[in-house]
């Protein structure tokens, strides 16, 4: 079972190489676009021009109920989903990257002890409660990401732990020890930079996760009501009828950035 | 039997955990523990407030609450949503059949169909057919299910209008429900095989280069049977474990999806209970969805046991 989960981000990070070129230019292409939303946005997301106007010379887009123009509320939007992403990856990887090098350098009891809250920590229900904690506190996006980042180091610990029980074989790492260096420069200075390759796939795919949470999080009105998300623009594409009279770029855009993003991950 | 018990130690310690931090929640957060527990816009004057802080006995000392806790989780009493007048346990066993209806279809289709064709992906990596396929798979993986649910039922229930737009049934014979069911199920189903797809296409990528494949290859076997007789069993076995783990993930999805229909099981049940801030529904609802998650790893555990020999021999 630890093996399989193990391997499996290895599995689906091979599966789209032919992919991954245009996947990570998009990816760059969206944090450019979150960087400078405010210079690229052709309107604050904010102004009120004509409702329900459809595509055309000064709304790319179009605008939607609140007569907000839509291209300028997706560049915006861009920046919610690239920080609660990379927040709640940046967590997951200190909390996943700790945990698994000290379980598979320690071995023994430590092993078990951080093994075993991995396996309890990976079967929490989280997208449910993490439903359940933005229902009592309405959180801001940067709580939530740290919330989804602090539910997410799992998988990546056990990477991190079977790459670092590998490593810590290794000949350089004997020798660190036969030279008397200590149990925790040998972690970071040794085994640390060797678990790069596996921690990177899986941010990248904690990154995807955690803008889909969000997106999911603002489909239900749970996002940060301060800001413009996608997730939201299409709650309320759904819930104000721009999907029902059929105003797809609306709905469609959101949806679209959402998939394209985070398609860089496997 | 030692893996078998160091298992059911940790299953007994997710729920243990789970149940303790659902009794936390309401208490550490912001506000009256009486408005967290009963849902904030149930309208009480001042005096009844005191007597339902005395009912629900959060007068007394922490330890004593936590205790009453798990007598009344033994006792399947969920707490009385004032929302809907009714238990929640009540609320929650007759709309979660119905969510099942929709997620129990879905892991088996997704898993009979994801895992053969990304096996026959992974083995015919560079066929042109398989790309695409992967692509499309690649494109459904990365795509909110609820955002996939919006764009079939308005391209075929909407525009088309082969399909209804919404609910579980109109009439409630069985073949109108599974009328209704289909596109849902179809959206989830597309979900769930294309997260197996993408495992089972890299598990048999590595299974591909182990010797066993090489000699079946040596000994003269067809491409097909190897990667049938051979290749598929050994790449399968991690199948197993990960959908029982996605089983909560899948649910998640589903909630999404029966909002987009609007259905009427857990997922419209939680949202709407969000929009009331109808507490106690979403903390049961968390407690139910928790309780079928250690389930299904269980069940998983139990079935890669009678599957995989050396597990069997060992627990």
């Amino acid at each position: 079972m630890k093996g399989a989960v193990c391997s499996r981000m290895g599995e689906i990070q091979r599966g789209a190489s032919s992919l991954s070129k245009l996947g990570a230019a998009l990816f760059m292409l969206f944090i450019i676009m979150a960087v400078f939303s405010g210079q690229i946005a052709p309107y604050d997301p904010w102004a009120r021009f004509e409702p329900y106007s459809p595509p055309s010379r000064e709304h790319i887009l179009g605008t939607n109920d609140m007569g907000n123009d839509i291209l300028s509320e997706l560049i915006c939007g861009s920046r919610v989903s690239i920080v609660v992403g990379f927040g709640a990856a940046i967590m997951a990887a200190l909390i996943g990257v700790v945990i698994g090098l000290l379980a598979g350098y320690f071995r023994g009891p430590v092993d078990e002890i951080f093994m075993g809250a991995t396996d309890v920590f990976l079967m929490i229900p989280t997208i449910p409660l993490i439903i359940i904690l933005a229902a009592f506190m309405r959180p801001s996006f940067w709580i939530l990401a740290l919330i989804m980042g602090f539910l997410w180091w799992t998988t990546m610990a056990r990477v991190v732990r079977s790459r670092a029980l590998q490593i810590r074989e290794m000949n350089f790492v004997e020798s660190a020890r036969s030279l008397g260096f200590s149990d925790f420069h040998i972690i970071f200075s040794d085994i640390f930079p060797n678990v790069y390759n596996v921690v990177l796939p899986k941010f990248m795919l904690t990154i995807a996760s955690a803008m889909i949470a969000e997106a999911s999080l603002s489909f239900l009105g749970l996002g940060d009501p301060s800001m413009k998300s996608w997730g939201m623009m299409i709650n309320f594409a759904f819930s104000r009828g721009g999907f029902l009279n059929g105003y797809w770029w609306w709905y469609l855009p959101p949806g679209l950035c959402i998939t394209f993003v985070t398609i860089q991950a496997p | 039997m030692f893996i078998a018990r160091k298992k059911a130690i940790r299953y007994v310690m997710a729920i243990f955990i789970i149940f303790s931090l659902n009794f936390a929640i309401p208490r550490a957060m912001p506000g009256d523990p009486v408005m967290n527990l009963l849902g904030e816009d149930v309208i009480v004057s001042e005096s009844s407030v005191a007597e339902m802080r005395t009912k629900m006995g959060l007068d007394e000392p922490l330890y004593i609450q936590y205790l009453k806790y798990w007598s009344d989780i033994f006792h399947l009493d969920l707490g009385y949503s004032y929302h809907l007048h009714s238990e929640v346990s009540k609320v929650l066993f007759t709309k979660m059949k119905w969510t099942l209806l929709l997620v129990v279809p879905t892991i088996i289709l997704g898993a009979v169909i994801g895992t053969p064709l990304g096996a026959l992906a992974g083995w015919r990596r560079k066929d042109s057919n398989e790309k695409i396929m992967t692509m499309s798979f690649l494109f459904v993986y990365c795509t909110p299910p609820y955002f996939l649910s919006i764009l079939f039922i308005y391209l075929f229930s909407f525009k088309i209008g082969w399909f209804p737009l919404k609910g579980f049934y109109t009439t409630g014979t069985p073949g109108d429900i599974v009328y209704h069911l289909f596109l849902p199920v179809t959206v989830m189903t597309l979900f769930a095989a294309s997260r197996n797809y993408m495992i089972m296409r890299g598990s048999v990528i590595q299974e591909m280069q182990m010797l066993y494949a090489t000699y079946a290859r040596a000994k003269g076997l067809f491409g097909r049977e190897i990667l049938f007789r051979h290749i598929f069993k050994n790449a399968s076995l991690p199948i197993i474990t990960l959908v029982a783990l996605d089983f909560g993930f899948i649910f998640s999805g589903a909630l999404f999806v029966e909002i987009v229909f609007s259905m009427n099981g857990m997922g419209n049940l939680i949202y709407d209970a969000i929009l009331a801030r109808d507490y106690p529904v979403l903390q049961g609802s968390f407690l139910l969805i928790t309780v079928m998650v250690v389930l299904a790893n269980l069940l998983a555990d139990i079935l890669y046991g009678l599957l995989d020999p050396r597990v069997r021999w060992q627990g």
